[in-house]
């Protein structure tokens, strides 16, 4: 038997006194897109901390594909195969949106002094390469004809379209999405939910953290429920919006 | 004549330091108010082995501005441990650090009398003497790190420096490592600050520590605040402006002994009032 594709077991995180994840297990199949939902504070954005690097839990351990990601830096996980996007996005304001992709693009000649002052004309001529590559990229997730604009001048749904992007860009084949449908408008929702289907056909996994019901159940494979700090459920969106019990965590009371 | 010759060279040797300073707090976005110290030490270096006739001007300018990257390497490491304004604290200390070695260091610096008769520069054996070939000799230092600076604007590295300006996280999330990336750009603004030390030395043939204090530091951040962050025009316009206002206070009749402290006024009323109003310098970007 294979390697689960993502496994977390038995992961422990506390901010002093909070337990932000408890005993946290689950797994992660190849290709599927898993939602993780959950109520305000139920831990999901520590365990995408957890798994790219940006917070070592207190025990426990994450292993991709088999290799354990223990102490490795976050680029280094990138490296492997395993990108994310935060909520509050994150984005670079003073770069243009084809900056903000080129940034994220992997080994990038002329990105360290050396190389950028002694072999410029090398630099520039892969840079056009890169720049044809990143422009690809924007004109998957629909924001080809803002290439040029500086972040700063876009619309919040572009912005987490661009989002989307960068993480693209690093190449990864896993990739952690932190609410990329909230706050937009329904025909951008629709957007995102088409482009995040895209990505799984074109073989990306995608690991969601989302409120929104509706999104889960169109979007979906799998979900795992969370709440303080543990995972109470595991199944599809089916299972899990019928349980009773966790709609009584979920939405405070009856439905 | 004279005069306007020294104004050119000198500013365009602040151009060097300029470029060193915007490089390190305007692009990377690592505050450091130590540069000056290493622009010292690099000053120090070259006057010592031209002084004791070890060697020629080029390769004491290569050592001294391979000790500098080094040295700012060090300078600025703790500023991958310690965020922002813990840094500015510790790069303060290392300034004063650095001007009492260059006080109390009689053997090495000459202590507060400073090193008087640095041979003047030579290349390849030839010496450089007259006003006009110290200026070309300027020129041609300054105008090599203008390249290299224009180069590194243009080429991705400028571009991850400013994204780690804007945010560090977001660049490891896009799997680039923030340390190399910025222990780069201090050794590059070493190197700068280092070839700058060279130049001025043997262009003054006298060094002493009151060039190289925190009043230096803090001259080299006002150039960089009111010429522009992050761009070529605005490290340049910066020192020459900047320069151009001690020369003009000795037109006006004032004593000497008020003529500092009101030169010292007048930048920090400046560096005020710039970024209040203007913070993206005459030529350049929000620091």
């Amino acid at each position: 038997m294979t390697a689960p594709y993502l496994q977390a077991s038995a992961i422990e995180v506390s901010f002093g006194g909070l337990r932000a994840l408890q005993d946290c297990s689950f797994t992660i199949a190849q290709g599927r897109i898993t939602c993780l939902v959950g109520p305000n504070g139920a831990g999901k954005t520590t365990i995408f901390n957890a798994i790219t690097g940006f917070l070592k839990p207190d025990s426990g351990s994450v292993t991709f594909k088999g290799r354990a990601l223990d102490g490795l830096k976050p680029q280094d996980i990138v490296a492997l195969g395993i990108a994310r996007t935060f909520q509050n996005l994150r984005l670079f304001q003073d770069l243009t949106a084809l900056d903000n992709v080129l940034v994220g693009l992997p080994d990038m000649a002329g990105e360290e002094p050396i190389g950028a002052i002694f072999r410029p004309f090398h630099a520039a001529r892969a840079l056009a390469g890169r720049r044809t590559e990143a422009r690809a990229i924007l004109e998957h997730v629909g924001l080809a004809h803002r290439a040029n604009e500086f972040v700063r001048n876009l619309s919040y749904g572009e912005q987490k379209l661009l989002t989307v992007a960068r993480v693209l860009a690093t190449g990864a084949e896993l990739i952690l999405l932190d609410e990329p449908a909230s706050g937009l408008s329904a025909g951008a929702l629709d957007a995102v939910m088409a482009l995040l289907r895209r990505m799984q056909a074109e073989g990306k996994t995608l690991l969601v953290v989302e409120h929104n019901t509706r999104v889960v159940q169109k979007i979906a494979d799998d979900v795992l429920f969370l709440h303080q700090g543990h995972l109470m459920a595991q199944g599809t969106p089916e299972q899990i919006i019928s349980d009773p019990a966790l709609a009584e965590i979920y939405f405070g009371g009856a439905i | 004549m004279d005069f306007l010759w020294s104004y050119i060279a000198l500013a365009e040797i602040y151009v060097l330091l300029g470029l060193s300073t915007n490089l390190l707090v305007g692009i990377a976005g690592i505050f450091s108010v130590s540069q000056a110290a290493v622009f010292g030490v690099g000053a120090y270096i070259v006057a010592y082995f031209l002084m004791h006739e070890v060697m020629g001007f080029l390769p004491a300018r290569l050592i001294a501005a391979s000790c500098c990257v080094a040295l700012n390497v060090l300078v600025t490491l703790p500023s991958l441990r310690v965020s922002g304004d813990y840094f500015v604290v510790t790069s303060f200390g290392i300034q004063l650090l650095a001007t009492a070695i260059f006080v109390n260091w009689t053997a090495g610096t000459g202590g507060a009398n400073g090193l008087p008769g640095i041979p003047p520069p030579d290349l390849f054996g030839f010496p450089i003497e007259s006003n006009a070939q110290l200026v070309l000799l300027c020129s041609a230092g300054s105008g090599l790190g203008c390249l290299a600076f224009w180069l590194i604007m243009r080429a991705p590295f400028g571009r991850l420096l400013r994204a780690i300006r804007e945010d560090e996280l977001a660049v490891a999330a896009a799997g680039k490592g923030v340390l190399r990336a910025k222990v780069s750009a201090a050794a590059l603004a070493g190197a700068f600050a280092g070839s700058a030390g060279g130049l001025y030395a043997t262009f003054l043939s006298f060094v002493d520590p009151s060039s190289f204090d925190l009043d230096a530091s803090i001259l080299l951040l006002t150039m960089v605040v009111v010429g522009g962050a992050r761009t070529l025009p605005g490290s340049i316009l910066g020192p020459f402006l900047l320069l151009a206002l001690p020369q003009a206070l000795a037109l006006i009749d004032i004593p000497t002994s008020i003529a500092a402290s009101a030169r010292q006024l007048i930048y920090g009323v400046l560096l005020i009032v710039f970024m209040l109003f203007r913070p993206q310098g005459l030529a350049g970007e929000k620091l």
